[in-house]
């Protein structure tokens, strides 16, 4: 009897506890979909072409680099860490595996490999920075940002890639299987989103099923229980960074073919991007939880403001002071959230 | 000075409720506290204490009900505007800033201005009177980073007491960081405040403390206040009725049990740790409970912390026979070891649900090529919230919205799961209510007859009597004695021993 009572009496509290906290849940951390799905409506009552199948597919085409790196940045910042340096990562693996590909003859395989690879090994970098030499993620990675955007100017000469100068020589262009990766569409479906719809699920798989994202989460949320139950902690910090670098790597890959021509200088300020992304899809800025399709949710809602913002006209230079703010009035709110899940 | 009816109560509260989401942590609370007169608030974890100070401070704000100081009805919306009206916190954690002086830090906030600089003589002599006649022996240009836990938290005192506004002074948990020593000249500093006719209020898990200080005692159950009695009307076992509603029997019928073959499971040869904990020469047997008994700062915490790998150590572990080190913490759970912080929140990750935090110390060793075994996870899991009655609505409940006991019961699970062969405890019983206390110390009981080592940290000598087959005493990072038969010893001899004292006979 004793047993069915208690019993009882937890199921009724915890029915009191997840209503309120249900409806806290969908305000707090589904308010990215409410605003998601509300803005799209925004938009199609405002114009006639946003609500197309070509414009949601052009939509993606353009979020598909941004849900790569935002991937990754899910993961640092679950881990409590942050990466600036994705952005200058990206324009690494990128223009290191077109200048592969263009002037030293690489295959497309081996040139997109040492593209990745690469920029993993700085991403490496990082972390080791970090974890070795207790250097605050955020600078160790601003840093990073700087030298590694540097590297990408030297080994480009600053020149695109293919440059006009090999182009009329008709000599190194990028493979087709590259443009195809940025361009190419498979059954109606651009190529680029399909391949951040599989980083997406190859996150949730590493976050949610594999021992390294359980120690994100441990580390994000108390680093010294971490350290206490057995987790090596420098070894998950230097590990998030290094995978971080490789998405990026894979990032520049997609972003080439798109653009058809790697650039140095590309992909410049997307750190803020993704972390917007990030935070809007309801991961907390100082870590130990989130998801990463919040994050789908968030880039794709960046994306649909930036096109809804072109299809009525906004100068380009609103939609800077627009994003700007975006980022600060998201960041707020992740304060505000973070009070509200307290008690 | 006890206050009596006529006087005019300095501050009081009128039917006050809060209610969080799924708990109603005050229940129509009214309570009148008159002027020099020390209050203590008891009650288990949960009771509705730190709630109670919280809205009086203005952290919180009440959900219904009226605070009135004297006679004037108040409304406190933030901390701010309850120091303007006279009400000062003094909270667990120490907010003095370690870089400035001892006068820069009471004065802080209000230094007085001379000129365009600041009046540094005024602040130097005035504070130079205020250390004086509280018979704290320091220079007012000290940095507060050169003192001591205790003189610090004197100091706070002092500067919350003697800001010109405060009334009255709300002190949470006052002497959970001291030893006896510093307690009693903590006491006597507030009889002096009590003097200047203002009011203190604190809330304490010590009753016997509780029951020296304060004139009147409040006690909270579930949110409800079930009494307010003048201490002399009242006694120990009294409080503890009042605040669990049960009758606990002087002494859980003490089983003695065989001790398991005596058979040795760890060595320290010469072992020192940190500078600080030196020529350790110690034994541990399989199936025992080895209290390790100390006040603050006699390095029980750091010989823990290195046994488990978190410190730089010398000397010799032996492991069955075997020489190890362990440089990680890693390394100590491979062979074996489990420790549980004194801080449970060094210990949980608050924001993973039970059954992640149940397996923490496991979920690495349970997994195939990096993939988690989920269904394992929430087996094992399941399993030991019923074995210890963890109350959580499911596995998946963050562990931040359980209880304080049975947060750390989650803490217990996770190395019971672990199946260590040595279990280090620090002080797992502080901070929890009285309930669950007992259920913790018959867990760990278990635990020991399974045959693993216990290292069971305490600073209550009447636990660490209860507790332990044999106990360690320590002082000063060094060994003083062991005691093999506790049955022939007495608290105050443990006491004596760790505190340096020699008893007069």
């Amino acid at each position: 009897m004793e047993v069915k009572d208690s019993f009882l009496k937890d199921s009724k509290d915890s029915s009191i506890f997840s209503f309120t906290s249900f409806l806290k849940d969908i305000f707090l951390r589904g308010g990215s979909l409410i605003g998601l799905i509300g803005l799209s409506v925004a938009f199609a009552l405002l114009s006639p072409h946003f609500f197309t199948l070509s414009n949601w597919l052009n939509i993606f085409r353009q979020v598909s680099v941004v849900i790569i790196l935002a991937s990754a940045q899910t993961m640092v910042i679950i881990s409590s860490g942050i990466d600036l340096s994705v952005g200058s990562l990206l324009a690494l693996g990128g223009s290191l595996a077109a200048v592969a590909m263009c002037y030293w003859g690489w295959s497309l395989f081996a040139g997109a490999l040492l593209g990745v690879l690469v920029a993993g090994l700085a991403g490496w970098g990082s972390g080791a920075v970090i974890a070795k030499g207790k250097v605050p993620d955020f600078i160790a990675t601003l840093g990073m940002l700087g030298a590694v955007r540097g590297i990408a100017l030297l080994i480009t000469d600053g020149l695109p890639v293919p440059s006009y100068l090999t182009a009329t020589a008709l000599t190194g262009y990028l493979p087709s299987g590259l443009i195809w990766m940025g361009s190419g569409s498979v059954g109606g479906f651009p190529v680029p989103m399909i391949i951040a719809v599989g980083v997406v699920i190859l996150t949730w798989f590493i976050l949610s099923r594999t021992t390294f994202g359980r120690s994100l989460y441990a580390v994000g949320g108390n680093r010294e229980a971490a350290r206490t139950s057995g987790i090596n902690v420098d070894r998950v910090k230097v590990m998030v960074y290094a995978l971080s670098g490789l998405y990026c790597g894979l990032g520049g890959l997609v972003l080439v073919g798109r653009m058809n021509s790697a650039n140095a200088l590309m992909a410049e300020g997307i750190e803020l991007q993704t972390i917007a992304a990030v935070v809007i899809g309801g991961t907390n800025l100082s870590g130990g939880r989130g998801t990463v399709f919040g994050t789908l949710v968030g880039a794709i809602l960046m994306g649909v403001l930036a096109n809804g913002l072109n299809l009525l006209n906004v100068q380009p230079f609103w939609q800077r002071v627009i994003n700007g703010l975006l980022i600060i009035v998201v960041v707020v709110f992740d304060q505000w959230r973070r009070r509200l899940m307290k008690v | 000075m006890v206050a009596t009816q006529q006087t005019q109560p300095l501050i009081s509260l009128k039917n006050v409720s809060k209610s969080f989401p799924g708990i109603q942590a005050l229940n129509d609370i009214s309570l009148d506290i008159f002027p020099g007169e020390i209050h203590a608030v008891l009650g288990e974890n949960g009771a509705g204490k730190s709630t109670l100070m919280k809205i009086l401070s203005g952290i919180v704000t009440k959900d219904s009900g009226e605070i009135f100081l004297q006679g004037k009805k108040v409304e406190f919306n933030n901390p701010r505007e309850a120091i303007d009206a006279g009400v000062s916190l003094v909270q667990q954690e120490l907010s003095l800033i370690p870089s400035l002086s001892i006068a820069e830090n009471i004065f802080l906030g209000r230094w007085p201005q001379k000129g365009l600089s600041i009046d540094w003589n005024k602040i130097n002599q005035d504070t130079q009177e205020l250390l004086q006649r509280f018979d704290v022996k320091e220079n007012p240009q000290t940095l507060v980073e050169k003192l001591s836990v205790a003189e610090q938290q004197l100091i706070e005192i002092l500067k919350a007491s003697f800001r010109p506004t405060t009334k009255v002074l709300l002190l949470d948990e006052p002497t959970s960081a001291l030893s006896e020593e510093e307690v009693k000249r903590l006491f006597g500093l507030l009889e002096e405040i009590k003097k200047e006719n203002k009011a203190i209020i604190f809330i304490s898990h010590k009753i016997g403390e509780a029951l020296q200080l304060a004139d009147r005692i409040t006690i909270l159950r579930d949110g409800k206040k079930v009494i307010t009695v003048p201490k002399q009307n009242t006694s120990e076992e009294d409080v503890i009725f009042y605040m669990t509603g049960k009758r606990f029997g002087e002494n859980e019928s003490q089983v003695t049990e065989e001790k398991i073959g005596r058979e040795i499971i760890l060595s320290l040869r010469n072992f020192s740790s940190d500078e600080y904990v030196k020529d350790i020469e110690l034994d541990i047997y399989r199936g025992e409970i080895l209290a390790i008994f100390g006040l603050m700062g006699s390095g029980r915490t750091t010989l823990a912390r290195a046994l488990f790998g978190l410190c730089k150590t010398e000397g010799e572990i032996l492991l069955e026979g075997k020489k190890v080190s362990f440089s990680s913490p890693v390394e100590a759970i491979e062979s074996g070891i489990g420790y549980i912080p004194e801080d449970r929140r060094e210990g949980l990750v608050y924001e993973l649900p039970v059954f992640a935090n149940i397996t923490l110390a496991t979920f690495q060793r349970m997994s195939r090529r990096g993939i988690l075994d989920v269904n394992w996870e929430y087996t094992a899991a399941s399993k030991m919230i019923g074995e210890l009655q963890i109350k959580t609505p499911n596995i998946f409940r963050e562990v931040l919205y359980l209880s304080g006991g049975n947060q750390q019961k989650v803490l217990l699970a996770r190395w019971l799961v672990s199946n260590p062969r040595i279990l280090i405890m620090d002080e797992p019983t502080r901070g929890i209510d009285v309930g669950a206390k007992f259920e913790i110390r018959s867990l760990v009981k278990n635990l020991a007859h399974t045959g693993i080592a216990v290292l069971f940290i305490t600073s209550e000598p009447l636990e660490a009597l209860e507790m332990g087959d044999r106990i360690l005493v320590m002082r000063n990072g060094r060994m003083v004695k062991i005691i093999d038969n506790p049955q022939e010893t007495t608290k105050s001899d443990l006491l004596a021993l760790a505190s340096g004292i020699r008893r007069k006979e």
